[in-house]
């Protein structure tokens, strides 16, 4: 693709940059939104229309805050860490589909499901190193229990992940995306719940905020950080928020791809791609409200216990039907 | 169940020339002056034949040359009060802390407050004066002068030695401190604790008390009984009711004064509604500790129809200003009685939802069943009272038990869980949430005509009275002392969570830090309460202490 102003704004514009800040601060009002209502609450409803400013209103402020480093901290990461956290997010999204291309068209290759599970798992280790450079006991708490959370349930988030890469027999996420004239939540259900649990570790929500329980640890990790590095983490979480329910979106909800009624299809699968971004968004608002924060001792038995074994079993199950799925698969 | 006279002549009979002179005002409380130093020998005494013994607090009167150390003992109904009287010039006496383990916390209150040491206490420091309040000053003492704390104030070299750096101790060891509070999102009040934490584990804790004392038993002493009404009312803001009943309870009796029947149904009802409302905070506020928001916001959502009902009965929704000595202050308006049913029937319905979540539900369950355990034994030991001593499957309950206002002609059950968990502690409050509203609409049903307070003189005779009600929080236990003017002489407040607080090592050591929260709410601490009085010391509470000029010669350094 040639570097012109056509590749500069959809790098930076749409639906690269400011679209993607845009839409993880739409997601963070809707999922407080969605939170409030499920708790009999208001949720954010002063600023702007029915307070769909408020994240915005609230990034302003962080970054109007003072920035504080506590004297024992190791400078360097303490300041690198929530940056990096951000770019290497932002940077894992350019190899989603959005509006039925990449945000760089045809950056896409063979291998990129692989190469964005790398780059998650490395932008959540810069929130472990964020918490350890602070030197804070609750950070310091914190930080070796999103390790410990993590280590746990990364190996079953690849599992399920291979599960439609299997079907679809190709490791890019673009043609496991365009396979599913079919979504694979039809056709393999029990992934699905299975991942969206795990996305749930993963994101460090209800059940499982171990890492940030404001009873315990008080921020956990981010305890320290405050002002613009702070910002810089708040807003790493809510694209991580985003990046984990697109990427449910892609192996099983047939990805921005869905009917062209009139007009451009790159609006349609616009659209599309948000609607079911919502839709996992929602989803994992909905299981993190009805359940209790668990111990991390539980999750990390849960996981070595229960989801390892469980995350082979479902891969198999996909394995054995894949003879009767085939015929659905584009 | 015992009663005080058996109790009584059971001393005198074993005793004999020990028992100086004894009194049995009421059927349930006792008075018995020992000679110095075998009060030892009557609490053991009172220990082997009464199942249930257990120590409410220890109270400390200035007597001008000596100090009367007033020992509460409950045998479950009545309370035995052991007096034995030390010399102000050397205030030694014998610990009880190895016949009660309980006592420890009421022997380092009365040490703090009047300087009495108890000879063989483990750990004799202050409970609630601050680290940095002058050595051998004692307030409680009747010739204490406040001018003392101005001198000390203004005197930086004396404040300065307790500044000693926080050296980290033990680096090489695995085992971190973590300080949690003054200021920390599971506390809801100002109070510290430090945790000795191996990885996930807890080692070892030390709770340390007194950020909110304000002295409220030394002020009651300088206002008339009608306005020490307000001031305990003021100690916490939660049970505010039990507190009122109870300080109301200790000077009706101490003036014979005879509360008309339709004003001691009033206060049930009020009481009651106050423990529905305690309850449901403490249950919303453990959805909270377990992370689970939803069911916080659910029950406190509808904890407000029980604070409007509050306010339509007293005029207020909090800080009732209901009772007064002699009566309550206002009577039901006619209407009200089908509004408060209305509502209780509402919330009946719901307690059924919560009831089932917290039986039912799995992350709950997964979170407080087996998680800091209480046995029998050690509660017993510990004297624990109220929900806690209930949730352990101990059936102690001070309406029942030493029945006042008119819970002898209310029909209830007392709830008990064997348990010994977090979770039968909580599971305790639900159904003592039905079982409050089954109270108030027996109660409304009930209530006789009548007038509903008598004016009483403002001058109360001669006289001491124990008073004790079951606070929202368990035993809550009030000693008044009146020389005949319309001053009290001494007043002593004991708050259920003082009593409770002592547990909470025995609870959490070995648990996880995530159980942290679950463990101390289960408890339902109310720091205020528990901080009436004041402790602080230099050389063995805080590790180290900062004021203004040491943060300045820091910022100087650096």
């Amino acid at each position: 693709m040639p570097i012109d102003l056509f590749f500069f704004l959809r790098v930076l514009v749409f639906p690269g940059f400011v679209f993607l800040l845009a839409f993880s601060l739409f997601c963070d009002w809707f999922e407080r939104k969605v939170r409030a209502r499920m708790q009999n609450r208001m949720g954010p409803s002063y600023t702007g229309p029915m307070g769909l400013l408020q994240p915005i209103a609230d990034y302003i402020k962080l970054l109007t805050k003072e920035d504080i480093i506590p004297a024992q901290a190791t400078r360097l990461l303490f300041t690198v860490a929530p940056v990096l956290a951000v770019s290497l997010f932002v940077f894992t999204f350019y190899y989603i589909p959005i509006d039925g291309l990449n945000i760089i068209p045809n950056s896409s290759f063979e291998g990129d499901l692989i190469l964005v599970l790398v780059l998650i798992t490395i932008a959540e280790f810069t929130m472990f190193l964020s918490g350890w450079s602070s030197t804070n006991p609750y950070s310091g708490i914190g930080a070796t229990r999103v390790l410990t959370q993590f280590l746990g349930y990364d190996i079953p988030l690849i599992v399920f992940a291979i599960g439609p890469a299997f079907l679809s027999g190709s490791l890019s996420i673009s043609t496991i995306a365009t396979k599913q004239t079919l979504p694979f939540v039809a056709l393999t259900p029990w992934t699905f719940i299975l991942m969206v649990i795990t996305l749930q570790a993963e994101l460090g929500k209800d059940p499982f905020d171990i890492p940030h329980a404001e009873t315990e640890i008080v921020a956990g990790y981010t305890t320290e950080f405050s002002g613009r590095k702070l910002a810089f983490i708040e807003i790493a979480k809510d694209i991580q928020v985003v990046l984990g329910a697109a990427l449910v979106t892609v192996l099983f909800l047939g990805g921005p791809y869905g009917p062209v009624l009139f007009g451009s299809s790159a609006v349609w699968y616009t659209f599309w791609f948000i609607v079911k971004v919502l839709a996992v968004i929602f989803l994992l608002e909905y299981v993190g409200s009805v359940a209790a924060r668990l111990r991390i001792d539980q999750v990390v038995r849960a996981n070595w216990r229960l989801m390892m074994p469980i995350s082979l079993l479902a891969l198999a199950l996909t394995i054995v039907c894949e003879p009767l799925l085939g015929p659905l698969i584009g | 169940m015992t009663t005080a006279e058996e109790a009584v002549s059971l001393l005198k009979n074993k005793l004999g020339s020990k028992v100086i002179e004894f009194e049995t005002p009421k059927p349930r409380r006792a008075y018995v002056l020992m000679k110095s130093g075998y009060h030892r020998d009557a609490i053991s005494l009172l220990l082997e034949k009464f199942d249930e013994t257990g120590v409410s607090t220890i109270t400390g009167t200035d007597l001008g040359s000596e100090i009367e150390l007033n020992y509460h003992i409950r045998c479950r109904g009545p309370v035995i009060t052991i007096k034995n009287r030390v010399p102000k010039e050397k205030p030694e006496i014998m610990t009880i802390t190895d016949l009660m383990p309980g006592a420890a916390l009421y022997e380092r209150e009365v040490f703090d407050l009047l300087g009495v040491v108890f000879q063989g206490h483990p750990d004799l420091k202050r409970l609630v004066l601050s680290d940095d309040w002058p050595e051998g000053s004692y307030p409680l003492r009747k010739d204490w002068d406040p001018q003392i704390l101005e001198e000390s104030v203004h005197n930086p070299n004396e404040r300065s030695s307790i500044v000693n750096g926080g050296e980290i101790e033990g680096a090489t060891s695995s085992v971190v401190t973590v300080v949690m509070g003054p200021q920390h999102p599971a506390l809801h009040e100002p109070e510290r604790f430090s945790f000795k934490i191996d990885g996930e584990v807890v080692v070892d804790v030390e709770p340390r008390l007194g950020y909110v004392h304000r002295g409220i038993e030394k002020a009651a002493e300088r206002l008339m009984f009608f306005q020490d009404v307000y001031l305990v009312e003021r100690i916490c803001g939660i049970c505010n009711a039990a507190h009122t009943v109870c300080f109301s309870q200790a000077v009706e009796s101490i003036g014979n004064t005879e509360t008309p029947s339709r004003a001691r149904y009033l206060r049930t009802i009020v009481h009651e509604l106050n423990r529905i409302h305690s309850h449901l905070l403490l249950l919303g506020v453990a959805g909270l500790e377990l992370g689970y928001e939803p069911l916080f916001q659910y029950v406190w959502r509808d904890r407000e129809p029980v604070l409007d009902t509050i306010e339509v009965i007293t005029g207020n929704r909090i800080l009732t200003a209901f009772n007064t000595i002699g009566g309550v202050r206002r009577d039901l308006k006619p209407g009200i009685p089908e509004k408060i049913k209305r509502t209780m029937n509402r919330l009946k319905k719901k307690m059924k939802f919560y009831k089932n979540v917290f039986e039912e539900d799995p992350t709950v369950r997964l979170r407080t069943k087996e998680v800091g355990i209480l046995k029998p034994s050690s509660a017993k030991k510990l004297c624990v009272v109220g929900p806690v001593a209930r949730g352990s499957g101990i059936s102690m309950d001070i309406r029942r038990d030493d029945a006042y206002a008119a819970y002898d002609e209310i029909p209830f059950n007392v709830v008990t869980y064997k348990d010994c968990d977090s979770w039968a502690r909580l599971m305790v409050r639900v159904e003592e949430i039905v079982e409050s509203i089954d109270i108030i609409n027996y109660a409304l049903d009930h209530i006789p005509g009548g007038p509903y307070r008598v004016k009483v003189p403002r001058r109360q005779p001669e006289g001491e009275a124990v008073s004790r009600v079951e606070a929202p929080r368990g035993e809550l236990i009030h000693y008044v002392k009146s020389d005949g003017s319309a001053y009290p002489y001494r007043v002593k407040v004991r708050s259920p969570t003082l009593a409770n607080i002592i547990s909470f090592r025995e609870i959490i050591r070995g648990s996880y830090v995530a159980d942290i929260p679950a463990a101390l709410i289960s408890l339902d601490p109310c720091f205020s309460c528990t901080d009436r009085m004041t402790f602080v010391d230099v050389n063995n509470g805080r590790k180290w202490h900062w004021n203004l000029s040491d943060i300045k010669r820091l910022k100087k350094r650096s």
